[in-house]
């Protein structure tokens, strides 16, 4: 059954739409990404514009997050506190990053270097991931760090404002998450996503959140920051597409409770290792995407 | 009073006869077509249209149904090689062209025009590649050319070099035609422009232009208006649309997992 899409003024089929809803919505429900980086890429294959695509992905990425927020609070997966100066420091760098967005426009090849910063953050990331869990999978040895409070060592440790995030079972200054969501929410701009499949396993890693918390947390910061990126696009490009990210989230926010549900049931280091897998995979498409000759040498320049 | 019977007579034949006579000796009408529907209506399910043309034609014509879309400069990024990989080498910006061309003969259509014909109405892709405007200029004028054509192909916003036309009687003195074609569901909505051609020895000799309107409605309709017209409401809207629709299902699910999970227990 085919729907007509006002905005994007293309008429696409609608099981396919809340298809590809719902698998991203899964994936977001199981990993804590919002799913832009697979979504957009996926929505411009099917024939959607690419500018369409992209402020569309940020409205349903609200829907699908809300839905999985509530579902993370309801299982005690957010904190509040730390989400609140993540979303702080995630709008700080969003701004930054709209700018250099624009200053790259101005200068030249965009698209270039946002496809160069997906592979370099993608490869650098999936690669870690998939190796240190790998390596963990092998040792089982993850399950009792999570438990315990842990806290920055060396330098992290001997900033001031130290804070305790009882959620997280972590105790960091609260510049750490400040400028860890200024950094991530630059990149999230430059790249144009919701930026969980960073905000993620810089969590894990960096603030020795457990899994589960992390991703929570991150549906809960994806939530406004994404809200945010809506109205922007709906007030400046016109090219938010309602009808587009009602069917997708649909789809998504189903996934997501399924997704969300899932995770509960594996550890966290099958959750890493298969979210590393599918930050890999889109890394190797892109690369190959760039060496690849192109069917047609014209695109439409209304992407980015 | 036979002679005023048999005078009477040949004035009542004469009355029938004369008029028929005269049709028959005259010139045929004019070209005439109609397009069925005239509107053509994007609603929500809206996924192209049957789009029926049907007229007349003089005799010994072949004829040509073109649809146009309105000329519009089209911009794009131009993709080169670097090294090994594929990059944006620029913008280049298209002109002087339909938007939209769906073209169906009779016969193939270099049969049925000469190439000065076909050039004068962009007819075929040589038309449209010798008339395509490139801006900036550029030596890779013929390539960006053949890659347009390739893209519309692919959008199927170009149809070139189709048959379907259905020719009556051909001893008929306006000889009927008929053509159905389905409508490309992604052209955008506006007003397109349907021209009937007859030709023969290789020149058009009469043509009949039509307009074709395509028009959302519904539904579609409002949210491109907000979209278009009430950006900041629009955006409120669709913000706190994304936030209902998220706890709205997942308030459903839960309540459906929470049954399944009674269920089973």
């Amino acid at each position: 059954m085919p729907v007509l899409l006002p905005v994007a003024g293309i008429s696409i089929s609608l099981p396919l739409l809340v298809g590809v809803g719902g698998l991203v919505g899964f994936l977001s429900g199981l990993f804590g990404v919002g799913g832009g980086f697979l979504l957009t890429p996926i929505l411009m294959m099917v024939g959607i514009p690419p500018t369409v695509a992209a402020a569309s992905d940020s409205c349903q990425i609200v829907a699908a997050s809300s839905s999985g927020t509530a579902a993370h609070f309801r299982l005690g997966n957010v904190d509040m506190k730390l989400g609140a100066i993540l979303l702080l420091g995630g709008l700080s760098g969003g701004w930054i990053g709209v700018g250099l967005i624009k200053l790259l426009r101005a200068t030249g090849n965009a698209d270039f270097v946002i496809t160069i910063t997906y592979i370099v953050v993608l490869s650098g990331i999936g690669g870690f991931m998939f190796w240190e869990s790998l390596r963990n999978l092998r040792r089982g040895a993850l399950e009792t760090k999570v438990h315990v409070m842990v806290g920055g060592e060396g330098f992290l440790g001997s900033l001031p404002f130290q804070m305790n995030f009882h959620r997280s079972k972590v105790r960091h200054s609260i510049f750490i998450p400040f400028l860890l969501g200024g950094m991530v929410g630059t990149l999230a701009a430059i790249m144009g996503v919701g930026g969980g499949f960073i905000m993620v396993p810089m969590m894990v890693y960096l603030l020795r959140m457990p899994m589960h918390v992390a991703v929570g947390t991150d549906l809960f910061q994806i939530l406004f920051t994404c809200a945010g990126v809506t109205f922007m696009q709906a007030t400046t490009n016109h090219t938010v597409d309602l009808l587009l990210a009602v069917l997708l989230a649909a789809g998504s926010t189903i996934g997501a409770q399924i997704g969300a549900r899932l995770g509960r049931r594996l550890r966290g280091d099958q959750l890493k290792i298969l979210l590393a897998s599918i930050v890999l995979l889109v890394m190797v498409k892109m690369a190959v995407g760039l060496v690849t000759t192109p069917s047609v040498l014209l695109t439409a320049a209304k992407g980015h | 009073m036979r002679q005023r019977k048999l005078l009477r007579l040949v004035a009542a034949l004469l009355a029938v006869l004369v008029p028929g006579l005269i049709c028959a000796a005259s010139p045929p009408d004019d070209i005439t077509a109609e397009v069925t529907p005239a509107v053509i209506p994007m609603g929500t399910f809206y996924s192209g249209s049957s789009v029926h043309i049907e007229g007349r034609v003089p005799a010994n014509t072949d004829v040509i149904v073109a649809v146009r879309g309105p000329e519009a400069t089209e911009v794009f990024n131009q993709v080169g090689r670097a090294g090994p990989i594929w990059v944006n080498k620029g913008k280049v910006s298209v002109s002087g062209i339909p938007s939209l061309l769906l073209v169906f003969s009779t016969k193939p259509i270099h049969h049925c025009l000469c190439r000065g014909e076909l050039d004068r109405c962009q007819l075929d892709a040589a038309a449209i590649r010798s008339q395509i405007k490139v801006k900036p200029p550029t030596r890779d004028r013929e390539v960006i050319a053949g890659e347009f054509l390739k893209l519309k192909y692919r959008q199927k916003s170009y149809q070139l070099e189709n048959a379907g036309i259905r020719l009556g009687d051909p001893e008929e003195v306006n000889r009927r035609f008929a053509l159905d074609f389905h409508w490309p569901r992604n052209a955008a909505s506006g007003t397109y422009l349907v021209s009937v051609c007859a030709c023969k020895g290789g020149d058009i000799t009469e043509s009949v232009e039509i307009p074709l309107k395509v028009v959302e409605v519904g539904f579609p309709a409002t949210i491109a208006y907000l979209a278009r017209e009430r950006p900041a409401t629009y955006g409120i809207i669709s913000v706190v649309v994304a936030v209902l629709a998220g706890f709205g299902i997942d308030f459903l699910t839960t309540r459906i997992f929470k049954k399944k999970v009674s269920s089973a227990h």
